[in-house]
C-alpha cells in the first residue's frame, strides 16, 4: 500500500495587513490522524481553507502525493467546515445525494452510501425529514456524512467534535479509525485537548502565525517529561516537604507533584515513610498532559514576545 | 463542467416545486389580470344595472322633456332593451309658498282675461257703432266708448305688466323650489342629475347639468351630445325648415376605429392594444423576477448558512455561479411554456378570440423567450453580486425592491408607448440594459412599422452588458462568498473588480 502525503510547504497568509499564517509548513502521512492544535484565531481554519482550495495561500504551496493542490480534483479532499450549515427545506437524503454527486458519485451509489451511513450513525429514519425539522446533533451528523460519503483520500474536519454527545463522539471515533485504516489522510482541529491526546498521532500547534510544535504525540510527551511524580494519600501528609533531596512543584489537598534530587533519596524511602502514615491511594510517575503542555508553551511564547 | 449541471440540476428541482413558484405561475397571472380589468368591468356594468333618473326644470316652456327622453332613448339602451334614462320634471306643487303665489298668479290672469273681455266686447260693440250710421247719438255713442275703451285698455296694459312682473317672480321662485326639491333628490340619490332649461337656453346654448359626480366623464360626454342635437335642431326649427329634413339630418353618428397593420387591416380594440402588452410585460416581469428573486436567495441562503463553504470546496465558484444562472434560467423557461400552452389553451377554446388579438404570433413568442433570457441573465448577474456583497438579508431585499421598481418603471409609461412605441423618448429609454426587455415587449406588439433595428440593437446591447455584469458578479462572488458577517465598503469590491 503506498502512502499518501499531504504537504504544506513555507505557506503565508495574510488578510489585508493582519498576517494570519507565516511560513507555515507541517507533513501529514496517511495512517495517521493529524490534529491542528491552536488558540481562537491562530489560523487553524484559515489553514484548513487553504488545504480544501477555498482560500489561496499568498506563498508557498500545498503538495498532495507531490502535486500541487490547485490542479487537484475536489473529489479526493473531504470538508466538514467549522460553521455548519445545510439548506433547511430539503430533505435529507436529497442533500446526501447532491453532495455526493458534486463528488462524482453515480446518484444510486451516492443514495445507497448515504443511507448506510445514516444507518451507522443511527439516524437512518430521518432519511426523509426536512433538515429544519431536526436537532443540531443530527444535522452535525448528517454534515459528516456530507464530508466522507464519497470517500476521500483526505479528510478535513474542523472542529468535530463540538456539539456532539459522548456516545456519538465515540460513533464518530470509530468511524474515522476506520477511515485511517484505509491509509487516507486525517486532519482535524479541535479546542479539546483530551480528545485530541486520545485521537491524534500528530499534532501541530500554531500560534501567533506560526508553528510552535509539531511532531508525534508521544515525542511531544517526552520532551516535555520532568521526571516527576505525582503522589495521592488518604489524609495530607505534610512531613513530606520537608524531606531531604525532595522539591514539591505543586501541592493539593491531599496529592502532591513532586521531583528528586539527583542521588540524595530513593524513591522506596519515601513511599516507606509516607505508608507509616497514612494510606497511599495513587501513586505514579507524571506524565504531562497535552493541555498542560499547551497552555505552558502559549504562555511561554506570548511572554517572550512582550 | 458536469458540475455545472449538477448544481443547476439541484437548484431546478429544489425550486419547481416550491409553492411560491406554483403561485407565480399559476395563480399571479390570472390575479394580476382580475385587478387590472377589474374597473373595465365595474366601468361596463355598474351603469347597466339601473335605469337612471333624470330630473329635469323646464323654464324655457318648449316642452323639453319629451324631446330630451326620446334622444336618450335612441341612444342609450340597457342590456334588456329598456331605456337607460328616465326623464321627469321636477315637481314644486308641495311647496306652499310656490302655490301661494301660484294661485296669486292665476286671480290677476283671470283678471286680465276679463279685462281682455271687456275690452274686446267694447271694441266690438265700436265696430257696430261705425257700421251702422243710424244710430241715434252716434257721435256722442262714438265718444263715450272710445273713452271706455281707453280706460278697459290702460286697465288691461296695467295689469299685463303685473302680470308680467308677477310672472318672472314666479319663475324665479319656480327654479328655487324646484332646485330646491331637486337637490334633495340628487342627495338622496333617487336622481342621478338634474338639467335646468332657462327660457333663452336655445339661444344662449347653456344648459345647467347638477350632479354629485362630474368627473363621471362619460355621462357628462352623453349628455353633451344629446343637448347639441337638441339645440341645434330648436335654432334650425326656428329657421323654418320641415321636420322630416331633420330626421335625416340628425341620424346618429357612429365612429368604427380601424389601425394600418402590417398584414392587412384590422379593428382597433383599445382594450387588446392596451391591456394585452401590459399583461405581457407583466408575465415577462414576473418571470424575469421570480427566477432572479431565486438566484438572489439561493446566494444569500448558502452564504448565510455557510453552505457555500462545503460546496466551494467541491465545486469552483464559478460552477457554481454557472450551475444557479442555468438552472433556474431554465426554470423561467419552464415557466414561460406554461404559459405558452395556457394561453394555446384559451385560445383553442375560444376564450381569447384569436382573430382579434394580432400580436400573438409566433415570433412574438420567440421575442418573448429572447428578452426573458436576457432580462434573467441581466438581472441574474446583478443578483449574485447583491447577494454575495450584502452582510444582511434585510439590505439585500432592501436592493432586492428598488431594482423590481427600476424593471416596472416602464409599465408606469405605457399610456405613452399607447399612443406612440416608437417616440423617440421611448426608444430611447428601451436602450437602457434595465429598462429594455419591459419596453420592448411593449413596443413590439404595439408598433405599426418593424422596428428591427431597435429589436437587434437593443439584443446586443444586452448581449455586452450581459458580458460585462457576469464578469464583475463572478469576481465579487468569488471574493466576497467567504465573508461573514461583515459589510463591505465600495473601495473593497471596487478592488475586488479590479484584480484578475
Ligand atoms: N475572510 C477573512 N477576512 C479577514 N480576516 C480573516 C478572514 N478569515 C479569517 N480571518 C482572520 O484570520 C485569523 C485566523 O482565523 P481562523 O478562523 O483561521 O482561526 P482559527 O484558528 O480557526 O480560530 P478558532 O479556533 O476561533 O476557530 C483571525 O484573526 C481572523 O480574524
Ligand atoms: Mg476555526
Amino acid at each position: 500500500m503506498s502512502e499518501n502525503i499531504l504537504e504544506v510547504r513555507n505557506v503565508s497568509k495574510s488578510f489585508k495587513e493582519q498576517v494570519v499564517l507565516k511560513n507555515l509548513s507541517f507533513t501529514v502521512k496517511s495512517g495517521e490522524t493529524f490534529g491542528l492544535l491552536g488558540p481562537n484565531g491562530a489560523g487553524k481554519t484559515t489553514t484548513m481553507r487553504m488545504i480544501m482550495n477555498i482560500l489561496q495561500p499568498d506563498e508557498g504551496e500545498i503538495l498532495f502525493q507531490g502535486q500541487p493542490r490547485q490542479r487537484l480534483k475536489g473529489v479526493h479532499f473531504g470538508y466538514l467546515p467549522e460553521e455548519r450549515g445545510l439548506y433547511p427545506r430539503a430533505r435529507v437524503l436529497d442533500v446526501l445525494v447532491y453532495f455526493g454527486t458534486l463528488n462524482d458519485l453515480a446518484p444510486r451509489k451516492a443514495e445507497v452510501e448515504a443511507i448506510r451511513y445514516l444507518d451507522r450513525l443511527g439516524i437512518i429514519e430521518y432519511t426523509d425529514t426536512r433538515i429544519n425539522e431536526l436537532s443540531k446533533g443530527i444535522q452535525q451528523k448528517i454534515q459528516f456524512i456530507a464530508a466522507f460519503l464519497h470517500d476521500p483520500d483526505v479528510l478535513i474536519l474542523d472542529e468535530p467534535f463540538t456539539g456532539l454527545d459522548p456516545i456519538n463522539q465515540s460513533v464518530l471515533q470509530e468511524i474515522l479509525e476506520e477511515f485511517k485504516k484505509k491509509n487516507k489522510v486525517l486532519i482535524l482541529s479541535t479546542h479539546m485537548m483530551d480528545q485530541a491526546e486520545k485521537m491524534c498521532d500528530h499534532i501541530c500547534l500554531i500560534n501567533q502565525a506560526q508553528v510552535v510544535i509539531d511532531g508525534s504525540v508521544s515525542n511531544i510527551r517526552k520532551r516535555f517529561r520532568e521526571d516527576a511524580y505525582y503522589l495521592e494519600a488518604d489524609a495530607p501528609i505534610p512531613f513530606i516537604s520537608s524531606l531531604k533531596g525532595i522539591q514539591i512543584l505543586e501541592e493539593g489537598k491531599n496529592n502532591y507533584k513532586f521531583v528528586l534530587e539527583e542521588g540524595s533519596v530513593s524513591l522506596a524511602e519515601i513511599l516507606k515513610q509516607v505508608e507509616q502514615k497514612t494510606k497511599i491511594r495513587k501513586f505514579e510517575v507524571f506524565e504531562p498532559s497535552l493541555h498542560d503542555i499547551f497552555i505552558r508553551l502559549i504562555q511561554e511564547q506570548t511572554e517572550v514576545k512582550s | 463542467m458536469k458540475n455545472i449541471f449538477r448544481v443547476a440540476r439541484w437548484e431546478f428541482v429544489s425550486r419547481i416545486k416550491s409553492r411560491s413558484f406554483l403561485f407565480n405561475t399559476f395563480i399571479s397571472p390570472f390575479l394580476f389580470t382580475a385587478v387590472i380589468t377589474l374597473p373595465l368591468f365595474i366601468f361596463n356594468l355598474q351603469p347597466q344595472i339601473t335605469t337612471k333618473l333624470i330630473g329635469l326644470i323646464d323654464l324655457s316652456g318648449q316642452n323639453i322633456k319629451e324631446e330630451l327622453q326620446r334622444e336618450l332613448n335612441r341612444n342609450y339602451r340597457l342590456d334588456n332593451r329598456s331605456s337607460e334614462y328616465l326623464v321627469m320634471n321636477v315637481a314644486v306643487n308641495n311647496s306652499s309658498s310656490y302655490n301661494r303665489m301660484a294661485s296669486k298668479f292665476e286671480e290677476i290672469k283671470s283678471r286680465l282675461d276679463s279685462v281682455s273681455l271687456v275690452y274686446d266686447q267694447i271694441k266690438e260693440q265700436r265696430m257696430e257703432y261705425y257700421k251702422n250710421t243710424r244710430i241715434p247719438n252716434r257721435d256722442y255713442v262714438l265718444r263715450t266708448s272710445y273713452e271706455k275703451l281707453q280706460n278697459t285698455r290702460e286697465e288691461k296694459e296695467l295689469i299685463e305688466i303685473e302680470l308680467s312682473r308677477f310672472k318672472t317672480a314666479l319663475d324665479s321662485l319656480y327654479k328655487r323650489e324646484a332646485q330646491r326639491m331637486a337637490d334633495s333628490l340628487l342627495y338622496t340619490d333617487v336622481l342621478n342629475a338634474y338639467l335646468i332649461f332657462l327660457p333663452d337656453f336655445a339661444k344662449t346654448g347653456i344648459v345647467e347639468y347638477h350632479t354629485k359626480t362630474p368627473g363621471d366623464l362619460r355621462e357628462v360626454e352623453r349628455f353633451e351630445k344629446i343637448l347639441q342635437t337638441i339645440i341645434i335642431k330648436k335654432r334650425i326649427l326656428n329657421d323654418q325648415i320641415p321636420r322630416s329634413k331633420l330626421q335625416r339630418w340628425f341620424r346618429p353618428i357612429y365612429l368604427k376605429k380601424y389601425q394600418l397593420l402590417q398584414e392587412g387591416q384590422q379593428e382597433w380594440n383599445f382594450y387588446v392594444q392596451f391591456y394585452g402588452p401590459l399583461i405581457g410585460v407583466f408575465l415577462l416581469f414576473m418571470a424575469i423576477f421570480t427566477a432572479g428573486g431565486y438566484v438572489f436567495s439561493s446566494v444569500l441562503l448558502e452564504k448565510s448558512n455557510r453552505v457555500i463553504e462545503v460546496l466551494l470546496s467541491y465545486v469552483t465558484s464559478s460552477q457554481l455561479m454557472g450551475g444557479k444562472i442555468l438552472g433556474l434560467g431554465f426554470l423561467g423557461l419552464v415557466q414561460i411554456f406554461s404559459w405558452f400552452a395556457i394561453t394555446g389553451i384559451l385560445l383553442s377554446t375560444g376564450i381569447i378570440p384569436a382573430d382579434k388579438i394580432s400580436y400573438l404570433t409566433m415570433q412574438n413568442a420567440l421575442y418573448f423567450l429572447i428578452y426573458f433570457s436576457l432580462g434573467f441573465l441581466f438581472y441574474g448577474a446583478i443578483f449574485v453580486t447583491i447577494g454575495s456583497v450584502s452582510a444582511s438579508e434585510y439590505d439585500a431585499q432592501q436592493i432586492n425592491q428598488l431594482l423590481r421598481t427600476i424593471a416596472i418603471f416602464p409599465v408606469l409609461l405605457s399610456l405613452l408607448v399607447l399612443a406612440n412605441p416608437n417616440a423617440p423618448l421611448i426608444r430611447l429609454l428601451s436602450f437602457i440594459p434595465f429598462l429594455t426587455p419591459s419596453f420592448m415587449i411593449m413596443r413590439i406588439p404595439l408598433s405599426i412599422e418593424p422596428i428591427t433595428f431597435d429589436i437587434y440593437g437593443t439584443i446586443l446591447l444586452m448581449i455586452v452588458s450581459i458580458g460585462f455584469m457576469i464578469i464583475i458578479s463572478g469576481r465579487i462572488f468569488r471574493m466576497s462568498t467567504l465573508m461573514v458577517g461583515k459589510k463591505l465598503t465600495p473601495q473593497e469590491i471596487w478592488t475586488w473588480i479590479k484584480i484578475k
